[in-house]
């Protein structure tokens, strides 16, 4: 048996700038906020972030420099708390690309990563600009010679899933929705779990049904009690919903989100007294 | 209580958008979809308890306590009996499963088209907008697609589309003005809310639409209509869309 616990810091610190790094949950929930923070806190730069649709996650990262471009299917707080205001200024200022997917594309990407071929067919799309605004081809079908598009592989360097319940040897259990989850841990090169508790193997075992994501993926796995936030975590925390609000407000400044960040996101044990 | 004989526009839009749904069919919602959720309860609740309720949770049929702000809350998952991944619900789509799919635009055109990307260019917007999301690939796949925006003006209803997100299977358009109904490729208005004059209506639209006195008006809220959406949304959550 491996055990593949670790710090949070020493999980993130060999990703490198410029890594494709997908990240679990969806919108407001479910995201992997510490590692998020951690990425922040060590100053990565260059980033691609794989999502189908983010928020927090993406704001910050795009807030703090961390990243190059975004390839998601959208990137907002829903209504609870709206637009993205540091992903919107930093591609409308060119800092950031938005390299816009279809939700479905996303899923069309990683699952031709996780079945080892060049590209994946997917349905839909017609009448769109997004195909010709990012390079999507289409074939003609050999066999009824209908148009299709097909979506490039897309390979992420890292997989950053959080999970309620790992065993040391990196099996994640989700409880609740997946999301897009399973998918990115099969598709990546590297997949790190943080995970709200580390329990003993054994249980596992008695239901492997209910794992979601399979040891022998996984490269690192960290005790992260509350490492979701702000994120939810069903069934144990909903999203801190004062925190975001307090955030979204700051990151329509440029100022005031640098601040915001070293006195929130540099102070992590300020940050979970708020939580 | 508010006052009899003002019908308030999340009210009427929900209502609108409840009663275009079918007992049988399949209806998704996706993310920021306050009131496609309270509309499908509604109609599940009323007219067509046999509609399965699909949404971005990967729940069917989800019974929850109280209705969520977020529409991809673990909220939704209450009573579902099996869980299915979003994946899973394009698939459907995909090979022509779905029969509802509701979805929105900051921009809508006259042929239904709808952008969510971007104001001004694409790779140097004046408004950087969310993203289309699952819209691109629903848009052409589901049967029917129903769009809802709770904007009804010529910033929103424009003639020409910065960015085309998606195109496709638009069967109806709900606003807080009336109902657009797609038909050859063309929206056309179908009814006015009550107290909408046609001018109000051409006015907030910014490409051409014929209204007049003869256009017919949206039954307004039944009742047992709104005494059904006081009982699924005590909250209203329908309304957080307006704020």
């Amino acid at each position: 048996m491996i055990d593949k616990r670790t710090s949070l810091t020493d999980a993130i610190a060999p990703i490198p700038d410029g890594a494709r790094i997908a990240l679990g949950g969806n919108t407001l929930h479910r995201g992997p906020g510490a590692a998020v923070h951690e990425l922040v806190r060590q100053g990565k730069r260059g980033l691609e972030i794989v999502k189908t649709a983010g928020a927090y996650d993406v704001d910050l990262l795009c807030a703090a420099g961390c990243v190059a471009a975004v390839s998601a299917g959208f990137v907002g707080y829903e209504t609870p708390f709206g637009m993205a205001p540091a992903y919107r200024r930093a591609v409308e200022s060119g800092v950031v690309e938005a390299r816009e997917h279809a939700c479905a594309t996303v899923i069309a990407g990683l699952r031709a990563a996780i079945q080892g071929v060049p590209f994946m067919p997917v349905a839909g799309l017609h009448g769109s600009d997004l195909p010709a605004q990012r390079g999507f081809h289409s074939l003609r079908d050999p066999y009824s010679g209908t148009e299709v598009f097909v979506i490039p592989a897309l390979m992420p360097d890292v997989a950053i899933v959080h999970v309620q319940e790992a065993d040391r040897e990196g099996n994640g259990r989700i409880v609740g929705t997946r999301f897009e989850d399973v998918l990115m841990a099969q598709a990546a090169r590297r997949v790190i779990l943080t995970a709200e508790r580390i329990v003993d193997g054994a249980l596992f075992a008695a239901e492997p049904d209910t794992v979601a994501i399979p040891g022998f993926l996984t490269a690192a796995v960290v005790a992260a009690p509350r490492g979701a936030w702000p994120f939810s975590c069903t069934p144990d925390y909903d999203y801190d919903a004062d925190y975001l609000a307090a955030w979204v407000m700051a990151a329509r400044d440029p100022d005031a989100s640098r601040q915001f960040i070293a006195e929130r996101v540099f102070a992590p044990v300020a940050a979970v007294a708020v939580g | 209580m508010e006052s009899p004989g003002s019908i308030l526009p999340w009210d009427m839009m929900a209502v609108a958008m409840a009663r275009l749904l079918k007992s049988g069919e399949t209806v998704f919602h996706g993310v920021a979809s306050p009131l496609p959720m309270v509309a499908i309860l509604l109609a599940k609740h009323l007219h067509a308890p046999e509609l399965t309720y699909l949404n971005i949770t990967g729940a069917i049929d989800a019974a929850p306590l109280r209705l969520p702000l977020s529409t991809v809350d673990p909220a939704l998952l209450r009573g579902t009996r099996s869980l299915v991944t979003l994946a899973d619900l394009f698939d459907l789509s995909a090979r022509g499963r779905l029969d509802v799919a509701f979805l929105s635009g900051v921009q809508i055109d006259g042929e239904g088209r709808i952008n969510l990307s971007a104001i001004g260019s694409y790779e140097r917007p004046t408004v950087r907008l969310p993203g289309g999301a699952g819209s691109a690939m629903l848009m052409p796949t589901a049967r029917r697609v129903i769009l809802w925006r709770t904007r009804h003006d010529p910033r929103t209803f424009v003639d020409r589309l910065d960015f085309v997100t998606a195109s496709g299977n638009v069967d109806r358009v709900v606003t807080p003005l009336g109902v657009f109904v797609r038909i050859d490729g063309r929206l056309h208005v179908e009814s006015l809310h009550t107290g909408v004059a046609p001018e109000v209506f051409r006015e907030a639209t910014g490409f051409a639409v014929e209204v007049g006195p003869d256009t017919a008006v949206t039954p307004p809220p039944s009742a047992a209509e709104l005494a059904m959406l006081r009982a699924i949304d005590p909250d209203g959550v329908a309304r957080s869309e307006f704020a």
